[in-house]
């Protein structure tokens, strides 16, 4: 046994986005053992949803967990508030849900890409990718008003309609988008430098993705096929609108690229479908009644399956509020991929998990 | 040249996460990237505060990030300017009043530049970043001035000019 050296990375590091300590245990360069603290961006969330907001308030500030997915949380928590208060929502306004949240995937899987292939040192590419991803935020402000934090989905339904024009916009740019798309897979597939950084490393097997709870992009790329798309049908019809699993085998960060990277297309075949489909109806459902009872909601999050859980008392103010975001279910498997990998490789391997931790410690 | 011209036309940029939520994250991001590039400033982001200029922070400050906060700053050499990107930076924005959070960044470090919305577009990042960098020249000639530690102006060159010593040896060799 070789000497082993402590070395530790973060909060503050220029490969990271947020605050995330790891430290690593190597011995000559290779891993043996890793513990990571990620509650750096705590802000006590949920008690604050629990005490400060009134309900239908929540939808707002559930938003501010996370700023990639920030639809994803108003939409969980609406759906959520929706039964607890037992209304059913519009269809049009369940169709501009899930415009907005697979365009919301199309930038945040963008990101995530853009962000392996800087983290392997191929700056080219970063500059690359984050070109292509534009287009995504642009057609987010159309449709939002606002790049980020859209405060599109309210407790009833959607805050804003689509314009025929700007649904025809968003037809044009995808056309446009996909040989750009084309040319993305192409460079991260063949690639010969990306894929010395990238094949083999972070590799995690099915059985341990299994076993370690693993979802959403990172359980796919190992083979298991998780995803909350496939599994509800009562909220958000998805398969009406023609989602489709994306698989891999190998569960490394290659793999994970190449399954970020065909999601893109079934996202867009999703939103060309729905503006295909937008069917004629109000935006909202009004109600006065106060939530009560218990819920449950879970939703396809980009990064995978993001759960609420909110129990009403028939006042304004709920009595209890829990988020589950998919990257705290992931860390345990994070933790196990690294071992046995080169240090030098880490940068890649955590940008690959796509971590999001203001989702994890709310 | 000298080093402060290096400085003003390429500031190097030094960016923490204080507990916000991303979105300004990714809009810095996005900073860098070709649709804004702010490159074209000669604006490159470091991961190492030893060599930055300008500190851009976003998200309220929690109470675990606080330390590093600090640390991070107090790190950074002068001349240095604060960008606090944000309203959550600001303010504390809807954070304020939770319970693990401070409201905004310049309870613990002096803000020079305050960017507001939620979140910030890149525009504003850019007009932030742009007016960060004239208080980083002001501070830059506010400190090379307490070099000459305020004293009166020296009128005459009261030192040993060398030149004519060396001249004088010469003349009398
Ligand atoms: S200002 Fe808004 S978008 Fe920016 S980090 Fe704070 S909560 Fe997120």
């Amino acid at each position: 046994m070789g000497k082993q050296y402590e070395i530790p990375l973060g909060a503050q590091h220029i490969s990271l986005l947020e605050p995330l300590h790891f430290k690593f245990t190597t011995e000559n360069e290779k891993i043996v053992d890793t513990t990571a603290n990620i509650f750096y961006v705590h802000r006590g969330i949920e008690q604050a949803c629990c005490s400060k907001f009134k309900f239908r308030q929540v939808s707002f500030v559930v938003g501010r967990v996370c700023g990639l997915c920030s639809i994803s949380h108003s939409t969980a928590y609406s759906q959520v508030a929706e039964k607890l208060v037992k209304i059913e929502i519009p269809r049009r306004a369940k169709y501009l849900r899930m415009l907005v949240i697979e365009l919301d995937r199309i930038h945040s899987h963008l990101l995530c890409l853009s962000h392996v292939a800087e983290n392997s040192g191929f700056e080219a590419l970063f500059m690359k990718t984050m070109q292509y991803r534009e287009f995504s935020m642009e057609l987010l402000e159309a449709v939002c008003g606002n790049r980020i934090q859209y405060d599109f989905s309210i407790v009833g339904g959607v805050a804003r309609d689509l314009k025929p024009a700007v649904g025809q916009m968003i037809l044009e740019r995808l056309k446009k988008f996909k040989p750009q798309l084309d040319e993305l897979v192409d460079i991260y597939e063949n690639n010969w430098t990306l894929s010395l950084k990238n094949k083999g490393a972070g590799a995690i097997t099915k059985e341990d993705a299994m076993r370690l709870n693993v979802v959403g992009p990172f359980a796919r790329a190992a083979g298991l096929a998780i995803d909350v798309r496939n599994e509800t049908e009562d909220l958000l019809p998805w398969k009406e609108v023609g989602f489709e699993m994306v698989l891999d085998t190998a569960g490394d960060v290659h793999a994970r690229n190449m399954v970020r990277l065909h999601e893109l297309y079934v996202s867009m075949r999703i939103i060309e479908n729905i503006i295909a489909r937008l069917p004629e109806s109000a935006l909202i459902t009004e109600t006065k009644a106060f939530p009560d009872g218990e819920a449950v909601v879970r939703i396809e999050a980009p990064r995978g399956e993001l759960f609420y859980y909110a129990k009403g008392n028939k006042t304004q103010v709920l009595e209890r509020l829990k988020i589950k975001a998919p990257t705290f279910s992931n860390v345990s498997a994070m933790v196990e991929a690294f071992k046995g990998n080169e240090y030098g490789s880490v940068p890649a391997i955590i940008a690959s998990y796509d971590p999001c931790l203001s989702c994890t410690s709310r | 040249m000298k080093l402060s011209s290096f400085r003003k036309k390429s500031p190097w940029i030094l960016h923490y996460n204080a507990g916000g939520c991303n979105g300004c994250d990714i809009e810095i991001l996005a900073c860098l990237a070709p649709k804004y590039d702010i490159e074209r400033f000669g604006m490159i982001n470091t991961g190492n505060p030893k060599q930055s200029d300008i500190l851009l922070v976003t998200g309220p400050v929690t109470k675990r990030s606080r330390e590093r906060l600090v640390e991070i700053y107090a790190q950074m050499p002068e001349p240095k300017v604060v960008v606090s990107c944000g309203v959550c930076a600001c303010t504390g924005g809807v954070f304020r009043g939770m319970y693990n959070c401070e409201g905004g960044i310049d309870q613990y470090i002096p803000v020079d530049v305050y960017v507001c919305g939620c979140g910030t577009r890149p525009e504003q990042i850019i007009d932030g970043v742009i007016q960060a960098l004239a208080i980083l020249e002001k501070k830059t000639k506010e400190l090379e001035q307490s070099v000459r530690l305020k004293k009166e102006p020296v009128k005459e060159d009261t030192q040993l000019n060398r030149r004519n010593i060396a001249g004088e040896i010469i003349k009398t060799a």
